[in-house]
C-alpha cells in the first residue's frame, strides 16, 4: 500500500456566519489554495466532500459537483460526498486515504462543510433529531443533548463523575479556543462559575457542557508519498485508520457509559499503527459534550475506566499532562459544523507537526497524534493516527 | 385516518398504515393496549424496534410477541433547550430509557406524569399508548410514582 501524506490545510472562520453553504465552501478552498502555492486546481484528481445534511440544512443535494465548481476542480478520479453525521469530514479523509493508498488517486482535496444556523433554529434541530433512529428514538425528542445527558447521568451514578469535572473539560477547551482565531468562541472567555451556572439544555448537561450549532468549513490536501515534498517539508503521514459501529437504535447500545465500540476502534488503531496510547502526544477528540471527552479519555486508553473525570480535573488532558487533548479548542470551543469538524481536527494535527499554531497551544516536538469523531449516539467511531515521520 | 397535518419530511411519527409499512401490526397491537415486537423463532432473538427479517440470522419468518407493559427508568433527562419543530411548546418534557422487566430491552421513550426533578433512576413506569391528532397512535410511558 502506498503511503499517504496530509500536506496542507485551510480553515474558514467558524461561528454563526453571514454566509451560505456555497460561501463556506469557497472560504475553505481559498484558505487551502492560498496556504500551498505549489498547488494548482488542475493537479487535483479527486474531491471528497464531508457534509452531513446539506439536503435539510441547505436544501441542496448532489453537493460534490457543486463544491468542485466552486473550487475550480475538475476531478478525473473520484468525486463524491461522504456522509457519516458528525464524522462525515473524517470519513471523507479516510476515503481519500484509501484511494491514494490504492494508487487510484494521487492528489485529493477533502473539504468538510456544514451550514447549520438557519432562520429557524427549531427547523435546524429537527434535522439533528433524525440522526438517531427517527421513527423510534428521535420521535420522542431524542436529539444529542438528552442522549448525552443520560450518558452523563449514568457516568455520574456509576463512577462518581461530577459537574465540576465536566466543567474542567469545557474550561480547557474554551481556553484553547481563545488561541484559535477560526474558533466560534475565540473572543469569548468563560469562568467556572459561568459554566456551572449556565442554563440546563438537558440536565445534567448545561449550555457550558454542549458544543454549538455552527457554520464552518475546512479543507485539506492529501497526496501520495512521492508527491509529499512538493507541497511541504513537514507532512503528517497517515499511519492507521479505524472505524467501528455496533448499534443504531438506543435499545441496542451495549452500555451508556462503556463505549465498547470506541474501545475496539482504538485498539484496532493502535495495533494497526503499531503504537499504544502512551505514545500519543496530541489527541483531537469528539467533545460534542463534556462527558464525551471524559469517556473518550477512558476508551482511548489514556486513563482507567471510570477515571475520566479525575483525569480532566487533574489537567492530564492539558498542556503538561499525559496527552494534550483538543488543543484546537475542541468542538466546545470551535463549534461543531458537522461535516467540517473532522477536517478541522486534521488541519490542527498538521499545524501542530509544522509548529504553525500559537505557542499557547503548541505541543512542542509532537510526533504522533490521533483524531477521533463519534457520530450519532456514539454508535460509530472514526479514528485516524498521524505521524510526523514517515 | 385523516390526512397528516405535518409535511412528511418534518413528521417524526412513523407511518403506521399497512399501505406504508410492514410492521403495521405493531400499531394495531398498540391500539389494543399491547406493546409488541418481533421475535425470530429460529434463533430466539428479540428485536427492537420490530423488524421484517432477523438481523442475526436473516430469516424472514418472524413472530409477534408481547413485551411487558411495565418497566423501570434506567436513565432519563429532559428537553429544556433546542427542541425540534413541533415540540417547541413541550419544553421540560422528560425522556428516558425504560428497562422492560427481565427482557433486557431498554427502549427510549417520552415519560409523562412527573417532572424531571420528581423522578429518579429505578422509578416504575407503565405503558401509555396515546392518539395523535391525525388519528395515528404512538407509545410513551407514565410514571407510577
Amino acid at each position: 500500500m502506498r503511503k499517504v501524506a496530509l500536506v496542507a490545510g485551510g480553515m474558514a472562520t467558524w461561528g454563526i456566519r453571514p454566509a451560505t453553504w456555497s460561501d463556506l465552501v469557497q472560504e475553505a478552498g481559498t484558505a487551502l489554495f492560498s496556504s500551498v502555492p505549489n498547488l494548482e486546481a488542475k493537479d487535483v484528481d479527486s474531491l471528497f466532500v464531508g457534509a452531513a445534511q446539506p439536503e435539510r440544512l441547505a436544501f441542496q443535494s448532489h453537493v460534490a459537483p457543486m463544491a468542485a465548481e466552486l473550487l475550480g476542480i475538475r476531478p478525473t478520479r473520484f468525486i463524491r460526498r461522504v456522509e457519516l453525521a458528525c464524522a462525515s469530514g473524517q470519513s471523507a479523509i479516510h476515503d481519500a486515504y484509501a484511494a491514494i493508498a490504492a494508487g487510484l488517486s494521487d492528489v485529493a482535496v477533502v473539504l468538510g462543510v456544514e451550514k447549520m444556523n438557519l432562520p429557524s433554529m427549531a427547523e435546524a434541530t429537527t434535522s439533528m433529531a433524525n440522526v438517531l433512529d427517527r421513527a423510534w428514538d428521535g420521535v420522542h425528542g431524542g436529539t444529542a443533548p438528552p442522549f448525552f445527558a443520560m450518558v452523563a447521568q449514568r457516568h455520574m451514578q456509576e463512577y462518581g463523575t461530577t459537574p465540576e469535572q465536566m466543567a474542567a473539560v469545557s474550561m480547557k477547551n474554551h481556553r484553547f479556543a481563545n488561541t484559535n482565531p477560526t474558533a466560534q468562541f475565540y473572543s469569548k472567555t468563560f469562568t467556572l462559575e459561568k459554566l456551572l451556572g449556565s442554563p440546563f439544555v438537558s440536565p445534567p448537561l448545561r449550555l457550558g457542557d454542549c458544543s454549538s450549532m455552527t457554520d464552518g468549513s475546512a479543507a485539506v490536501l492529501l497526496v501520495g508519498e512521492e508527491l509529499a515534498r512538493k507541497y511541504t517539508d513537514t507532512p503528517a503521514w497517515i499511519a492507521a485508520t479505524s472505524q467501528y459501529s455496533d448499534f443504531h437504535n438506543l435499545a441496542n447500545m451495549p452500555s451508556l457509559t462503556h463505549w465498547v465500540g470506541l474501545e475496539k476502534a482504538a485498539q484496532d488503531l493502535y495495533r494497526r499503527g503499531r503504537t499504544s496510547p502512551s505514545n500519543v502526544q496530541v489527541a483531537e477528540v469528539h467533545d460534542c459534550f463534556t462527558i464525551s471527552e471524559i469517556i473518550e479519555y477512558e476508551e482511548l486508553g489514556f486513563c482507567a475506566k471510570g477515571k475520566g473525570g479525575a483525569f480532566a480535573a487533574d489537567g492530564q488532558g492539558d498542556l503538561g499532562g499525559k496527552v494534550v487533548v483538543n488543543p484546537r479548542g475542541g468542538l466546545l470551543g470551535c463549534g461543531h459544523p458537522l461535516g467540517a469538524t473532522g477536517v478541522g481536527q486534521a488541519v490542527e494535527v498538521l499545524h501542530q507537526f509544522q509548529s504553525k499554531v500559537p505557542e499557547k497551544r503548541l505541543v512542542s516536538g509532537a510526533r504522533e497524534a490521533l483524531t477521533h469523531n463519534l457520530s450519532g449516539s456514539a454508535n460509530a467511531h472514526t479514528l485516524t493516527l498521524y505521524r510526523r515521520e514517515n | 385516518m385523516s390526512a397528516p397535518s405535518t409535511p412528511f419530511l418534518l413528521d417524526f411519527f412513523p407511518q403506521e398504515d399497512a399501505k406504508f409499512t410492514r410492521v403495521a401490526p405493531f400499531f394495531t397491537h398498540l391500539r389494543e393496549g399491547r406493546l409488541t415486537t418481533t421475535k425470530c423463532p429460529a434463533d430466539g432473538s428479540v428485536h427492537w424496534p420490530p423488524r421484517v427479517s432477523c438481523p442475526t440470522c436473516h430469516r424472514d419468518q418472524l413472530t409477534w410477541i408481547d413485551l411487558p407493559k411495565e418497566g423501570r427508568i434506567y436513565a432519563f433527562s429532559a428537553l429544556y433547550l433546542g427542541l425540534p419543530l413541533g415540540m417547541e411548546k413541550e419544553a421540560g418534557a422528560v425522556v428516558g430509557l425504560v428497562e422492560l422487566g427481565d427482557t433486557g430491552l431498554r427502549i427510549f421513550s417520552r415519560i409523562v406524569g412527573k417532572k424531571y426533578e420528581e423522578l429518579k433512576i429505578g422509578d416504575p413506569v407503565r405503558l401509555d399508548p396515546f392518539p395523535l391528532p391525525d388519528g395515528r397512535v404512538f407509545y410513551r410511558f407514565m410514571s407510577k410514582v
